[in-house]
């Protein structure tokens, strides 16, 4: 008897073994956001479903961009066919490449409505094409028009002095009747948003720089960058406390929104939020590309998602469909209507409908064009990790800039040692 | 005289600190989900008292806690019945038969249960992702009853142990089986243990982190815990409302449960822990 | 056992000779109702174990070749700064966090067994924190640590303890004192629970006895209850430990590890390796915490005298 409850357990184990893996013929489409995004993207879906006949399955996942990465590492270094197709952080790339996990999307694609220099840098491995743009990103300012001209300050800052001086101005005037106003808001929290913003401020020659087989980060730019970057919250007090512990994008968003901040670094899809109808900026902001240092060129930190397939599918010309159909004009035009994504087709920047909507593109077409890659590296993702904690440690005050630069390199260079292959 | 006066003293302020020190987060976590803005604790903010937060939470699709509640749950009570199942089979033998090697089988499930969660789930993501359970009912099921069952095994040796060998005897001399005589004897008389037994099991699972979150990559696959901290607004701002809505839901089944069997669990862990 | 096992049999069996390598009967159905369970224990835990152990050992990055190494993830781990720092704060948790849950336990315990109104919807009281996810207590402590509405600032505020908010988990400091807190409130109704069982197994008796002899409530505490609490105490001690060693949940929604990376746990650290694809390295982090765990498991299984209660 209790043998024959032991073959019945080990049978059922074996059957759900072996019931689990029917042959599917829809699309599995990894793509990860907040539920109004999602729910978005799942009308999308939809109307492909409808125009094509090919039945796609969503996976849905978070906005935050490691679990998201975490769900696509998993689930490929698995070899699995399930997500067929996925949207990747810009960031991600050379991972996903040199991993092998991405299907060449094929000559067949016509590559001239993206953008040449983006494909180049980020999506065009070894001669082959691996991945589209549905989404650019790039670090904007967003500042207040209204309080420009109540203050009479001239136009958007050129320089990061500028910006210090005006945000003093404006502060010290504002606190007297609205104590909770900082002069700067930005991303300083510990988590890749941090980086973004920290090669941004290290301007045109700093970050990471590559020396052959090393990669050099105690840089003057970068000690620079980083002191300032304390000093904005530490020494001059114009940007919260809370930088360094909550500030993310949306933490950032949110904060400028209600009307307690100058300045603001975001992303371009803030934009479209801070002029709707529940904002506290509505009609009173303005935006301009970020400041440069004294003797340099602004940076802006590219970012966005891109669209690649998995090598591991089992229904490729379906995913190439789908990739199509989410890289089209209209595809992006809706994605750019409705969810403030910045399209990766240049074709899209003149289109007349969508500048009505989004004017400001016509002058930051030039910034995403421009924006600079984070370092296209597999092991990207491991360096992040070792510099965030570091220069979060600045901010913090844990660190002086020079120590987390010199520890963050001297760790770099192991990590490289052990993933040597000898 | 004065001693005894001191002693009650105390003993009420005692009681009074600890319902405090329990009761209080929850208390501000249901007031932040029925207010309007969460800062109301700022000098000038007002409290506005509504219900809306509480409304997203269960009626947005695009929000899935509903799907959240509904995995633990399933999940939960699955790993806690099959669990139980298990163990009790175990434990039936181990205080009835002469299992060859008890002493070193007790050992291991005994070890197995300090064992740290991390040294296991990279792994368990390697098979899970192999049988293609990655996102799946059964797919945290059986590593649920897996961890779960040392400490039921544990807290039912106990229960059985006080069962009078004679109705075993009986049994056997009626012609059972062994396993009629678990079911139809042992269970009736250790039902309440058995029940205990379940009740810990079932918080286990539901409170189970680290699995849940690397063997779920969808949303609609998410449990309780994974999803209230991956928990977004529906434009990505933290959403503290509706978050504070949605732990006091998962907590109002809690509450109803440890205020229902208080001593049952209480029972169930102490004999887990102390062993009687 | 042995000589337990041998009895058994020659009762069943009495010309049967005494030393007898093949199973009886009884000895295979009682393997058969073990069977589940450790299908179950080897299949969804030894096996992933083993695996882990094993895969310490490669160079296992998703976009390199996987490579043997043998002990060299070890030797890197030694070296790396960021593995000695999750030491260092896991070691402060655990020796902060147990003694202060133990000791708020305690006195949990010691009110709980005292004959009061409504004992049982008090002690219901107390089994709450227990039964919630950590995952959701953490996200409530999260909101109670805000740096501008949350609950923690508000009462420095009003009760005028510090003039300007305090940064909660912004400083190494605050957040460390954040998680112990939040983690305590958690786990100290486990303690208290286990505790209370201790208590109320010491007869009355004793303390009538001590009572008569005009003995003072210090008193009764140091010479009774403390003396024959101490293997309960004990016990609750080491699982606590054991539990904190491998905390993670908390952490990952109140702190995420930070600010500077001051409060990843080994856990947490192990668990990043393995979300970035780096499962060698991750690997090896969790074997170092598994066998932490488990030396204090035999310590434990030492002093719980199971062997008494097996046999």
């Amino acid at each position: 008897m209790p043998k024959r409850i032991a073959w019945l357990v080990l049978l059922a184990v074996l059957s759900a073994v072996c019931c689990c893996g029917p042959e599917k013929d829809a699309v599995v489409f990894s793509v990860g956001g907040a539920p109004a995004e999602l729910a978005f993207w799942e009308e999308l879906i939809r109307d492909f479903e409808k125009q094509s006949g090919i039945p796609v399955e969503l996976l849905r996942q978070p906005t935050d961009t490691d679990q998201r990465r975490q769900g696509l590492v998993v689930a490929l270094s698995a070899s699995k066919s399930n997500p067929d197709v996925f949207l990747l952080d810009v960031a991600w790339l050379g991972l996903f490449t040199a991993s092998e996990w991405l299907e060449p999307l094929g000559s067949d694609i016509d590559q001239s409505p993206f953008f040449a220099r983006v494909l180049q840098l980020v999506d065009i491995h070894q001669g082959k094409l691996m991945a589209l743009p549905v989404y650019l990103d790039g670090g904007l300012l967003y500042y207040r028009k209204d309080l420009f001209e109540q203050f009479d300050l001239p136009g958007p800052p050129r320089t990061w002095e500028q910006l210090l001086s005006y945000a003093r101005t404006v502060q010290s005037k504002m606190r007297k009747t609205n104590p909770d106003f900082y002069g700067f808001v930005w991303q300083g929290a510990q988590y890749e948003g941090l980086i973004c913003n920290f090669l941004e401020f290290a301007g045109s020659n700093g970050g990471f720089i590559n020396q052959g087989d090393r990669i050099c980060l105690n840089t003057l730019k970068n000690r620079r960058a980083l002191a300032f970057m304390h000093d904005l919250i530490r020494t001059h007090g114009i940007s919260p406390p809370s930088t360094y512990t909550e500030m993310k994008e949306e933490e950032t968003r949110t904060y400028f929104q209600s009307g307690n901040a100058l300045f603001e670094r975001n992303w371009p899809y803030a934009w479209a939020l801070h002029q709707g109808p529940e904002s506290g900026v509505r009609g009173k902001i303005g935006v301009a590309p970020l400041p440069a240092l004294k003797d340099g060129e602004s940076v802006s930190t590219l970012g966005g998602w891109h669209i690649g397939i998995s090598k591991f599918s089992d229904v490729k010309p379906r995913a190439l469909k789908l990739v199509e159909f989410i890289t089209s004009y209209e595809t992006q035009k809706k994605l750019l209507l409705h969810l403030g994504w910045n399209p990766g087709r240049k074709d899209l920047y003149s289109d007349p409908e969508v500048l009505e909507v989004a004017p400001h593109l016509r002058q930051l077409r030039a910034v995403f064009q421009n924006a600079r890659p984070r370092p296209i590296l597999p092991y990207y993702t491991q360096i992040s990790e070792i510099v965030q904690p570091r220069i979060n440690g600045v901010l913090a005050g844990k660190y002086a800039p020079e120590e987390a630069l010199a520890a963050a390199e001297q760790e770099i260079a192991t990590l490289l040692e052990r993933y040597d292959t000898k | 005289m004065k001693e005894e006066r001191l002693k009650k003293i105390l003993l009420a302020l005692g009681a009074l600190l600890t319902v405090l020190f329990c009761l209080s987060p929850f208390f501000y976590m249901a007031l932040t989900g029925l207010s309007l803005h969460p800062d109301f604790l700022l000098p000038d903010r007002p409290l506005c008292i509504t219900l809306s937060h509480f409304h997203t939470v269960v009626a947005s699709d695009s929000v899935h806690f509903v799907a959240f509640l509904r995995n633990s749950l399933i999940i939960s009570t699955a790993s806690a019945v099959i669990c139980v199942f298990i163990a009790s089979l175990a434990a039936y033998a181990i205080t009835r038969l002469p299992v060859p090697g008890k002493v070193f089988l007790m050992f291991l499930v005994l070890a197995v249960s300090m064992f740290p969660p991390v040294s296991l789930v990279s792994y368990l993501f390697k098979l899970m992702s192999a049988l293609g359970w990655i996102n799946t009912y059964q797919g945290l099921i059986f590593p649920y009853v897996a961890w779960t069952l040392p400490l039921s095994l544990w807290i039912l040796i106990s229960y059985f142990a006080q069962v009078p060998k004679d109705l075993d005897r009986a049994g056997l001399i009626d012609g059972c089986s062994r396993l009629q005589i678990l079911v139809k004897i042992i269970f009736p008389v250790a039902a309440p243990g058995i029940f205990s037994t379940m009740l810990l099991a079932f918080v286990f699972a539901f409170n189970e982190f680290l699995f849940a979150l690397m063997l779920t990559t969808d949303h609609s696959a998410r449990t309780v815990p994974v999803g209230i901290a991956l928990f977004e607004g529906l434009y990505g701002q933290i959403p503290w409302g509706e978050i504070m809505a949605a732990t006091t839901i998962t907590t109002i089944p809690v509450v109803i449960l440890t205020l229902m069997f208080q001593r049952r669990i209480i029972q169930g862990l102490t004999r887990g822990a102390v062993k009687g | 056992m042995k000589t337990e096992r041998l009895k058994k049999s020659s009762f069943h069996l009495p010309g049967r000779p005494a030393r007898v390598p093949a199973l009886d009967r009884e000895q295979w159905i009682a393997l058969g109702f073990m069977v589940p369970l450790l299908l179950f224990v080897v299949l969804f835990i030894l096996v992933p174990v083993l695996g882990t152990l094993v895969d310490s050992f490669f160079l296992d990055v998703t976009y390199l070749p996987k490579r043997f190494l043998g002990l060299e993830n070890y030797g890197w781990l030694l070296r790396d700064p960021g593995f000695w720092q999750s030491v260092r704060f896991t070691c402060l948790f655990v020796v902060v966090s147990v003694p202060l849950e133990i000791a708020l336990g305690l006195m949990i315990a010691l009110v709980l067994n005292e004959q009061l109104p409504m004992r049982g919807l008090l002690r219901a009281c107390v089994l709450i924190p227990w039964a919630i996810p950590a995952a959701v207590s953490g996200r409530v402590f999260e909101l109670i640590y805000n740096y501008s509405f949350g609950a923690a600032n508000y009462l420095f505020r009003v009760l005028h303890l510090t003039e300007r908010p305090v940064n909660w988990l912004g400083s190494e400091a605050g957040a460390f004192l954040a998680l112990v807190v939040a983690d305590s409130w958690k786990t100290t109704p486990f303690a208290a629970i286990i505790l209370l069982a201790g208590l109320s197994s010491i007869p009355d008796d004793l303390y009538r006895q001590a009572k008569v002899d005009r003995a003072t409530f210090i008193q009764r505490f140091s010479r009774i209850t403390l003396p024959l609490l101490k293997p309960v105490l004990i016990v609750t001690l080491l699982f606590r430990t054991i539990d904190a060693l491998r905390v993670f949940d908390v952490i990952y929604v109140l702190t995420g590890g930070g600010p500077g990376g001051t409060t990843t746990s080994l856990s947490l650290f192990g668990y990043h390796y393995f979300s970035a694809g780096d499962f060698g390295y991750g690997s090896a982090v969790s074997v170092i915490l598994f066998l932490l765990a488990f030396a204090l498991s035999i310590i434990y299984v030492k002093l719980g005298h199971f062997e008494r209660e097996v046999s």
